[in-house]
């Protein structure tokens, strides 16, 4: 009874923060999802293209993402690009996580591509179309809805990995629980509390996802 | 209309098809059979470059067409295929099927494309269906939209890769009519099919391939009362 007062009151005590501090993470979330659904599209083409060069930078940049940890690419792109042109903190990660999901994402529509029948393919070229007329009206609109899926996993990973920008103060969620639950001498509660908030948030994305989906097989 | 000179196709180590010259004259229809293996489906395919071939050359009206230089594009344009699997585009419906490659490949408008992509649903007998997606269709139902698909493009010629394999015994007939209304019409056709009967009413000419050679290439009557290779009437015996 007296956990769940106490309880009660920090949930009351932190709103205010921690609601202003989500519409950051969902900023910051926003920008990496829409540049990284953009980076996984081009470099996903790269891959599959019949062009070695396209083929190996795309593999280079897969490569690397995949091989070092998210934390220290956030770090190195906001000392490194700081230093060459000013981004304050908030592009600065919004941008090394969207950086960072275009690799997972582009493999994912390849993955996506790839799974689609040649017949497709085939039947679209018997018809005489060219190969980017193929892709863009027949292969990539099945494959997208193939993606959705796994896109949604991405998605919701991006929304929790959003924290970590924190490492370079962006007043995000968890930078500002981080700073309160030391402030207040109540970490577990505060902690406690700022989960509650990323599982109410996947949740919605979750829902919001399932319903698109759903949508998506209304008549096929 | 189609001409293929001493064609060669390999498959790395494997020569599938090693030396073919076949002519097919305007409104023929030439039915290609042989056991699998022989290179059938291989020949029909590098009629619309969906294989390259190594050696030896095709011509398409006249024209040699060469892989190298040419949109190859805008030869396939020219020459329809009907798949055995079909392959429909399932995200789209009956009429956007139809009416797909006209409009982006031959950049008809709208109104044009749906009007005749509707004529083309009557024709092969599925104008109630124009709006269904493909999933909802039977096997049969989805062979007729993809002749009318093909037809579409208002093809020079039209090649059917084993149009009736996939489909239940009870939907072959439904296929094989329509393409027989095609053949009456005048449309030019190389039919890859098990069906003999098909072949015995419908075909002008019969091609026997063997181990990628052409073995026989006579009309139906000759074919199967007199063939004059040894494989041909073994052929003949096991698939009547």
């Amino acid at each position: 009874m007296e956990f769940l007062q106490t309880m009660l009151e920090v949930i009351k005590r932190t709103a205010p923060g921690f609601l202003e501090a989500t519409v950051l993470t969902l900023q910051v979330t926003a920008v990496a999802l829409v540049l990284g659904t953009l980076l996984g599209l081009v470099f996903a083409l790269m891959k599959i293209s019949k062009s070695k060069i396209l083929q190996t930078i795309a593999n280079i940049y897969i490569t690397i993402i995949r091989g070092t940890p998210l934390i220290v690419q956030i770090m190195f792109l906001y000392f490194g690009i700081t230093a060459v042109i000013i981004l304050d903190a908030f592009w600065a990660g919004a941008i090394a996580l969207g950086i960072h999901n275009g690799a997972y994402i582009a493999e994912i529509f390849r993955g996506a591509i790839q799974s689609i029948d040649k017949g497709q393919r085939e039947a679209s070229m018997a018809l005489g179309m060219t190969r980017g007329q193929s892709m863009k009206r027949i292969i990539f609109p099945q494959a997208l809805k193939r993606s959705i899926p796994p896109l949604g996993n991405q998605f919701i990973i991006t929304l929790k990995d959003s924290s970590l920008v924190y490492i370079i103060s962006v007043s995000e969620l968890f930078a500002v629980a981080n700073r309160d639950a030391a402030q207040s001498y109540q970490p577990f509660e505060t902690y406690l509390v700022v989960g509650l908030y990323y599982l109410v948030l996947v949740m919605i994305f979750t829902a919001i996802l399932r319903w698109y989906e759903g949508r998506l097989n209304v008549d096929k | 209309m189609l001409k293929a000179t001493n064609l060669h196709k390999s498959f790395g180590k494997l020569e599938v098809l090693k030396g073919i010259d076949l002519e097919v004259q305007p409104s023929e229809v030439v039915v290609l059979v042989g056991v699998s293996g022989s290179g059938k489906s291989t020949l029909l395919r590098c009629f619309n470059f969906l294989e390259r071939i190594n050696q030896g050359s095709i011509e398409i009206d006249g024209q040699v067409i060469d892989a190298k230089k040419q949109k190859l594009s805008q030869v396939r344009a020219e020459v329809g295929m009907v798949f055995q699997h079909f392959n429909l585009f399932p995200h789209k419906t009956v009429l956007e099927n139809v009416i797909e490659a006209p409009i982006v490949v031959k950049k008809e408008n709208k109104e044009t494309a749906i009007a005749k992509g509707k004529a083309l649903l009557e024709k092969v007998g599925l104008a109630d269906k124009a709006d269904v997606y493909p999933s909802k269709l039977s096997g049969g139902q989805k062979q007729r939209v993809a002749i009318a698909r093909a037809l579409a493009m208002e093809p020079k010629a039209l090649l059917f890769d084993e149009p009736t394999s996939a489909l239940d015994p009870e939907l072959v007939g439904e296929v094989l009519a329509v393409m027989k209304q095609l053949a009456e019409e005048g449309m030019t056709m190389v039919v890859v099919t098990h069906e003999m009967k098909f072949a015995r009413e419908v075909a002008d000419r019969i091609i026997m391939l063997d181990e990628g050679v052409i073995i026989e290439n006579t009309d139906p009557k000759t074919f199967f009362e007199n063939p004059s290779n040894e494989r041909t009437r073994q052929f003949i015996s096991l698939v009547e």
